[in-house]
């Protein structure tokens, strides 16, 4: 019965931006029939009247006004205008019928005027005029976007992140307020945005997912099942586009990776992975942490007290089950407390878990917190996470302790607490996409990352920290291909070119830009953070980090021919097509 | 029964009726052509029009499309007319009566389309 009941409210949204209702003219036509066809008939029967009525001339002979004098006469009275000019005075028969004309013309005009404004201000003509503006701006898009579905806190955070990169994107939300709060929102480029179901193919295509520019889908909306929806009708409908999906199911991560290619992003799967890298390297942590923050934000704090002891977690739900298998992979005990329904769900992995609420000292005590170096607060309630912090700091106020934070609006509370580790799911899945969106190697390299010991990652942070400040760097790429780099390929036919040479500063050859190179993709294989002797090569794929500034000067460097002869080689440079033709002859020579 | 489709046959029929009964007669000759009749003409053709506003089948274009010829035809004959009558020294000659006769004819032909159009809609519903 209460699928029956649903059913409408969704056929209600798809209906509405269903191609019938995409143009308002139509709608307004249809609609104007009855009025127009009213003011039509009054007008038509007001002007007949006054050729019907027989009028006297001033000298008393009998006049009729002709078809034209009555259309003038009604034309000005009709519209209220009142011109006041007469062919001839009226007599009183006239001036009868001109009394009842004046009062039908104006209840034809206040129906149909008032007709006219109740459609403007209906909600199936706002959402036609909406949906073709919409569509209209989502075709005359001309640069690569990427197509948003869901718009909610991740995709408030991710949006802003995209709009400071310069990228473009489409949203479709179901919900009005998501969409209103995009008019409200501080996004220095329009964004296209749409209240439809996103799952729904129709509206995706609609959104432009088949438009030539569109370079990806982004599913993330807080329904599982839309985003499989989106993934799906990408998949089939756009093969080989880039789809990046969020879910926290297993079993809906799995039907999503057999469509193509998705990225699908688990939060708690991937907050369990950072768990364990943290306690590995808390620095590579760090600097993954920072590398995939908005441009400009501050350099984390390492979690250097976070330590591999035994933990103890409460809540072994989804979350808690992804955390307890990767500390145990990492070889850390864990103490699992759960209140019970966790436990009957799914009790794989639970063996010898406490039963109770972890907010009572015994129960505590029963987990023998005070041999434990940390806590995790991992239910799906912010409230009992907040209260089950308080209880453990009491109880333990050495613990290193990581809550779950569901709500966004709860910031401030969790804030407030002090927590040394906060999972937010949303923000997890919006830094996860920003790293595979902001540049595709970006990805490679921190999973190779990951891999990388304490000191490796310090010591990166430190070169980053020392060449481009404590602000999170840009992050591009370059080919050394005749597209991306021509200058310095044709420096690299004559001689090699090290590193060092290529982030030398074009204005003063002694000095660096302020660009680090985090990663070497050559044809045998990858090379992370390559030292300044690294020999680049024609076809290398360089990742880079650095400064807006830094990235500019590299430019002159990859593409002036002066600037590259300058910083890769002490020749003079040979700038002109022909002198560059006569010193390769000299050469050959 | 459908009262709309009632309705809407009505002016589509009424309009090229009235079209035609003011055609009909001498070309030349104001006393055969009532003026009143082309009035009621022009009248029940713009109704017909927006009758048919904001169909947007094929055939519901094409309806649209003819109507708004014969609306142009006759409110053009209307003018010539009401020009010969008020505005031109010479009066309604023969051949200000011609031509307003004539701009008439056409949009009689545009009205005819119409009545074609209405017959085959109406057929095809039936086999369907």
């Amino acid at each position: 019965m209460s699928v029956e009941e649903q059913a409408p409210s969704r056929a209600e949204v798809r209906a509405a931006v269903g191609p019938q209702s995409s143009e308002a003219v139509f709608l307004v036509l249809r609609r104007m029939r009855v009025p127009l066809i009213v003011l039509l008939t009054l007008f038509a029967i007001s002007v007949l009247g006054l050729t019907l009525i027989p009028g006297t001339n001033p000298d008393g002979t009998p006049w009729r006004m002709g078809f034209f004098d009555a259309f003038y006469f009604m034309s000005y009275t009709a519209t209220t205008i009142g011109y006041g000019e007469l062919p001839q005075a009226f007599n009183d028969a006239q001036r009868m019928w001109v009394t009842l004309s004046i009062y039908l013309s104006v209840i034809g005009w206040a129906y149909a005027i008032g007709a006219l404004l109740s459609l403007v201000q209906s909600r199936p003509f706002r959402q036609a005029i909406a949906v073709t503006r919409f569509q209209r701006s989502v075709r005359n898009l001309r640069e690569p976007f990427w197509l948003m579905a869901g718009h909610g806190h991740t995709g408030d955070m991710l949006g802003t992140w995209l709009d400071d990169l310069g990228k473009r994107f489409v949203v479709v939300d179901v919900r009005d307020d998501a969409v209103d709060a995009l008019d409200l929102g501080t996004y220095t480029a329009d964004v296209p945005a749409i209240v439809a179901d996103a799952s729904t193919p129709d509206v995706l295509v609609q959104a432009g997912l088949l438009h030539p520019s569109c370079v990806g889908v982004l599913a993330l909306t807080d329904d599982d099942e839309a985003n499989l929806a989106v993934v799906m009708a990408a998949s089939v409908l756009r093969p080989g586009l880039q789809v990046i999906a969020r879910t926290s199911s297993a079993s809906i991560k799995a039907r999503m990776e057999a469509f193509g290619e998705p990225i699908v992003i688990d939060p708690f799967d991937r907050f369990g992975d950072h768990f364990a890298v943290s306690l590995r390297a808390p620095a590579t942590e760090q600097l993954a942490d920072w590398l995939t923050r908005a441009p400009e934000a501050p350099l984390p704090q390492p979690h250097d007290d976070i330590r591999p002891g035994p933990w103890i977690l409460y809540g072994y739900g989804r979350f808690g089950r992804e955390v307890t298998r990767d500390l145990r992979r990492e070889g850390v005990e864990v103490r699992i407390i759960d209140a019970g329904t966790g436990l009957v769900d799914e009790p794989e992995g639970a063996d010898g878990a406490i039963v109770g609420d972890a907010t009572r000292r015994e129960i505590l005590d029963q987990a023998d917190i005070s041999s434990a170096v940390g806590f995790i607060a991992g239910t799906d309630n912010d409230v009992t996470n907040l209260s089950l912090v308080r209880a453990a700091r009491r109880a333990n106020p050495s613990l290193f302790i990581v809550a779950r934070q569901n709500r966004p609006e709860n910031a401030e509370l969790f804030d407030a607490m002090g927590i040394d580790l906060l999972l937010v799911p949303t923000t997890v899945v919006a830094q996860e996409a920003l790293a595979h969106i902001g540049a595709p190697m970006l990805w490679q390299f921190l999973q190779l990352a990951s891999h990388q010991g304490q000191q490796w990652s310090a010591a990166l942070i430190d070169r980053l920290v020392e060449r481009c400040g404590t602000g999170s760097p840009e992050l591009w790429e370059v080919s050394l291909t005749d597209a991306d780099a021509p200058a310095v390929v044709r420096v690299l036919q004559r001689h090699p070119v090290v590193l060092r040479d290529l982030l030398r500063d074009p204005l003063d050859r002694e000095s660096t830009v302020e660009v680090v190179c985090l990663m070497v993709d050559s044809f045998d294989g990858s090379v992370l953070a390559p030292d300044d002797d690294y020999v680049l090569r024609a076809g290398d794929r360089l990742l880079l980090a650095g400064r807006p500034a830094g990235r500019h000067s590299m430019e002159s460097t990859l593409l002036v021919d002066s600037s590259a002869a300058y910083c890769l080689s002490d020749e003079p440079a040979a700038t002109g097509w022909l002198w560059r033709r006569l010193t390769r002859e000299d050469a050959r020579r | 029964m459908n009262l709309e489709k009632v309705v809407f046959g009505f002016f589509v029929m009424l309009a090229a009726t009235l079209n035609f009964g003011f055609f009909i007669g001498d070309i030349d000759d104001p006393t055969v052509h009532n003026r009143y009749e082309l009035y009621a003409a022009v009248v029940v053709n713009l109704i017909a029009t927006v009758l048919k506003f904001g169909d947007r089948t094929q055939i519901g274009a094409v309806h649209l499309a003819t109507s708004l010829v014969a609306d142009l035809q006759l409110i053009a004959a209307a003018v010539v007319l009401v020009w010969a009558t008020n505005v031109s020294p010479e009066g309604v000659t023969p051949s200000a009566m011609a031509s307003v006769v004539s701009l008439s004819g056409g949009a009689l032909l545009a009205n005819l389309v119409s009545v074609v159009l209405l017959v085959i809609e109406t057929v095809s519903y039936r086999r369907r």
